[in-house]
């Protein structure tokens, strides 16, 4: 990590990028909405509240507060004034080649994770590691704990009932290198968790269990201070607005959860549709063995429904292995974020609390004490960034169900095409006339 | 309901006579009676009515009556006119059918659809007064009275025609006729299927295909419900998307639009598979059909058994007849009968007896020839006149249901249509979002 004096603005960015292959080209991942700007090398170094080295695009001091305000905050305020480029992104990241690992204790998966970075918190401009799932939850955990004011991206489930899926299928490692490919992405995009220490750490280390093992202490100020937040405080007026996002969550995640019993009961009848399928085709076959003008009709038929089977096979694999995972993932993201509402909440609590105590001493000067200031800085802080993380969030989701649900959509499309495709070329055989005997 | 297209085979044409084995069919006189032989027919069965009644053991019983109208057509000027119009229920279509099965016995007479509804998937009823069963009934007994109308052989029969004019008292004409009588019983029929030993090899394998033909048809019909019963499953369930995305729409901004007519689209889909089940009920029908049809085939089958056992039987009788004749001329016993074995026990006969015995076999023996010769005749000519009618079947078979794997697949192909534009528009929705 350099701590050397700011520095100004590489100019050369935007040329290394284009040097640069591009991992991302012809993926289909979303488009984070929420802009990807690169802030000042400067500002990165920028960890502790203070620092009037800042040097910012717009000039001038941060606007507003006398209070030194958190990086994340200004980060944010920045945020909102880029728009989204992406030729301003300096890091990429990569989660395939999938492996199994068998070893005496147990047998598990790894997956090689990619990077590619002009930013200056890395030393080298590209990483490639092999990580595991616990590694995974590690980095996740991790971020919680640093950065309590933001949206965490959800990780795949952990626990597989085991005997019901196997974890070491094909159909279900890649399900889950997706969802890791995703997770990674995401915090990726996010401007303020991409310059994570741990989300460093985990893209670089060679050993992982080395760095977790002394467990650096290298929370923020802010997160160590909301981490110390105790509960019991209670809330007053929660505002308008976070009281709409957690309405919106709590229906959100209802109609996911019954959006995904009814795609999970239409998988079930169409393959109990399909083993029917799989009786009826034959059937035919077994006529057409008795005719004789009619055993071609008859086995071109047999041979159809056959076609028709596979096709619905093939729609049923898709929509269990790239329809339902998505849909779980969003319901696991807003489980975590009502959490983290609830964080802010308290935050919030402690500060009405602390204020109202102080107001009720009248003997105190009217000079707010040290600590409330502190709680109210706590608070605007989270507010900020839980606000600006939601947006980005709402923004990310439309894309992501946009694509998901035209996904599914094409999906069915391309399995009726199959099925007219193969009813229609049957057509001529059914009305050719018979030759002569 | 008149047929869409009159189909030149249902129109009555004179044809040229056959012989036939009974002549009580009344076919010279019911053509000269009628005149039919200048004017075209139409048939339709066109309307069912719920009726209550007594029965036979003067209980109210409730039944369905069938409107069937006869309609001659002017060569001319192709203008049809109601010559006949009565009301006939299920059993007496029956009582026809059964009357046509004993006098035609080398035909393969056109079954009834089914008395009871089977291969039904769930949301069909099994029910026979259920309206879609009873309009089903309907045309299946519409396209049995045309399948015997446009049969060269069938469509000249007098009680057929009775049928088709005479509302009172039929009943009673088709019973003086005494078919049950000549019926064959069943018991001496089964009899016949285990100990014929010479049958025609022709029919030994249409009854193989018969039983083979059924057998699979059944299958066929059984899977096919159970196919149907789990696509209305899966389109049904859909429907559930309609609701679902009208309620997150609503919490939405900018997506909501996009979910709630996509939506729209989705119960769409899940209402389109009544119809299309509908249709498929039709091409189940047809299959049924042919399924009855294997049934009159092996009745085809079982009379030539019939018949040939009866000529094996008498013609091992006449043997036998003439073994003892030869026996009591040359003095010889070869073989056991209960006139040698008294002679044993009470003493020889008289020569006396003897010859008396002797001229009576040979009378016997002599009409015994006779009766084998025109057994034989009897029996070739019911082999080449059933033949005749089967192959007639085959092409008939072979036509009906190349037609009816062609109108399933363009069931399939519609079905299929529709599901891309469905899908295609919530695509569409979709991308507004």
């Amino acid at each position: 990590m350099s701590g050397g004096p700011p520095k100004a603005l590489p100019s050369t960015g935007p040329q290394s990028l284009r040097d640069m292959p591009h991992p991302l080209a012809g993926s289909s991942s979303e488009e984070a909405v929420g802009g990807d700007s690169t802030p000042s090398p400067d500002l990165l170094t920028a960890r502790s509240f203070g620092d009037k080295d800042l040097i910012l695009p717009n000039g001038g001091t941060p606007a507003g507060t006398a209070s030194p305000a958190s990086s994340s905050s200004l980060l944010n305020r920045l945020q909102l004034d880029d728009d989204m480029d992406g030729e301003t992104r300096d890091l990429f990241v990569t989660v395939d080649d999938p492996k199994k690992h068998v070893c005496t204790m147990e047998t598990y998966i790894t997956y090689r994770i990619t990077t590619k970075s002009t930013r200056v918190e890395f030393d080298l401009p590209e990483y490639s590691v092999r990580r595991r799932y616990q590694d995974f939850d590690w980095l996740r955990n991790k971020l919680e704990e640093s950065q309590p004011t933001h949206l965490i991206p959800p990780l795949p489930e952990k626990f597989v009932v085991k005997g019901v899926v196997d974890r070491f299928s094909e159909e279900f490692v890649e399900t889950r290198r997706k969802a890791l490919d995703k997770f990674l992405k995401r915090i990726t995009d996010h401007p303020v968790l991409s310059f994570n220490e741990h989300f460093n750490v985990f893209l670089t280390a060679k050993d992982l269990n080395a760095h977790k093992k002394q467990g650096m202490a290298l929370l923020t100020r802010v997160g160590e201070s909301v981490k110390h937040v105790a509960g019991g405080y209670k809330l007053r007026n929660r505002p308008l607005e976070f009281a709409a996002i957690g309405e919106y969550l709590d229906t959100f995640a209802l109609k996911l959860g019954t959006i995904d019993r009814i795609a999970q009961r239409i998988i079930k009848e169409e393959i109990e549709y399909l083993v029917e399928l799989r009786e009826y085709g034959p059937v035919y076959s077994t006529w057409s063995a008795l005719e004789g003008e009619l055993a071609e009709p008859l086995e071109g038929v047999s041979a159809c429904i056959g076609n028709c089977s596979t096709a619905l096979e093939e729609l049923t694999d898709d929509m269990t292995e790239d329809f339902l995972p998505v849909l779980r993932e969003y319901i696991l993201y807003s489980d975590s974020m009502k959490s983290v509402l609830k964080k802010r909440d308290q935050v919030q609590a402690e500060y009405e609390t602390k204020l109202e105590a102080v107001a009720l001493k009248k003997e105190e000067r009217p000079k707010v004490p040290a600590d409330v200031e502190k709680c109210q800085d706590r608070m605007e802080c989270f507010n900020a960034d839980l606000k600006a993380d939601m947006e980005r969030w709402q923004n990310n989701k439309r894309q992501d169900f946009r694509q998901l649900l035209m996904g599914m959509a094409d999906k069915n499309i391309q399995y009726y095409e199959k099925c007219l495709m193969a009813w229609e070329s049957i057509i001529p055989l059914l009305q050719e006339k018979q030759e002569a005997k | 309901m008149e047929q869409a297209t009159p189909d030149p085979e249902r129109l009555w044409q004179p044809a040229p006579l056959e012989p036939l084995s009974h002549p009580d069919a009344g076919l010279e006189s019911m053509m000269t009676e009628n005149n039919f032989s200048l004017k075209k027919i139409e048939i339709s069965v066109s309307e069912a009515e719920k009726r209550t009644g007594r029965n036979a053991m003067n209980m109210q019983e409730t039944y369905t009556a069938y409107l069937i109208e006869t309609r001659s057509v002017e060569h001319n000027d192709g203008q049809s006119v109601l010559t006949d119009s009565l009301w006939r229920r299920y059993s007496e279509f029956e009582l026809l059918r059964n009357y046509l099965l004993v006098y035609y016995p080398h035909i393969v007479v056109p079954p009834l659809p089914e008395k009871r509804a089977e291969f039904v998937w769930h949301k069909l009823s099994a029910d026979n007064m259920d309206p879609d069963f009873v309009e089903r009934r309907r045309i299946g007994l519409e396209n049995f009275l045309l399948r015997v109308a446009s049969h060269p052989i069938l469509c000249r029969d007098k009680i057929f025609y009775l049928f088709l004019t005479q509302e009172g008292n039929w009943k009673e004409t088709v019973n003086e006729t005494g078919f049950q009588l000549k019926a064959d019983s069943r018991l001496k029929a089964l009899n016949a299927t285990f100990r014929v030993k010479n049958p025609d090899k022709r029919f030994i394998e249409l009854k193989h295909y018969s039983d083979e033909l059924q057998s699979v048809i059944s299958h066929l019909l059984r899977v096919r419900a159970r196919v149907a019963d789990r696509l209305y499953g899966v389109y049904k369930v859909h429907g559930n998307y309609g609701r679902v995305f009208s309620e997150w729409s609503a919490i939405e901004k900018e997506m909501g639009d996009g979910l709630q007519s996509a939506g729209h689209h989705m119960d769409v889909y899940a209402s389109s598979i009544d119809d299309i089940l509908e249709d498929e009920e039709h091409y189940a029908d047809q299959l049924k059909e042919y399924l009855f049809y294997a049934e009159a085939l092996r009745a085809v089958c079982r009379k030539h058994e019939l018949m040939q056992y009866d000529l094996e039987m008498a013609a091992q009788d006449l043997a036998s007849k003439k073994q003892q004749c030869e026996e009591l001329a040359t003095g010889t016993v070869r073989t056991f009968s209960l006139k040698g074995m008294t002679t044993k026990l009470f003493g020889q006969e008289t020569p006396e007896q003897r010859e008396a015995r002797i001229k009576m076999l040979e009378e016997q023996i002599k009409e015994g020839e006779q009766q084998l010769k025109s057994k034989n005749l009897e029996g070739r000519e019911f082999v080449r006149n059933a033949w005749a009618d089967i192959e007639r079947f085959k092409e008939q078979k072979n036509h009906d249901l190349k037609e009816a794997l062609i109108s399933y697949a363009v069931m399939q192909i519609s079905m299929c249509k529709k599901g891309i534009q469905v899908w295609t528009n919530a695509k569409e929705c979709f991308s507004k979002m």
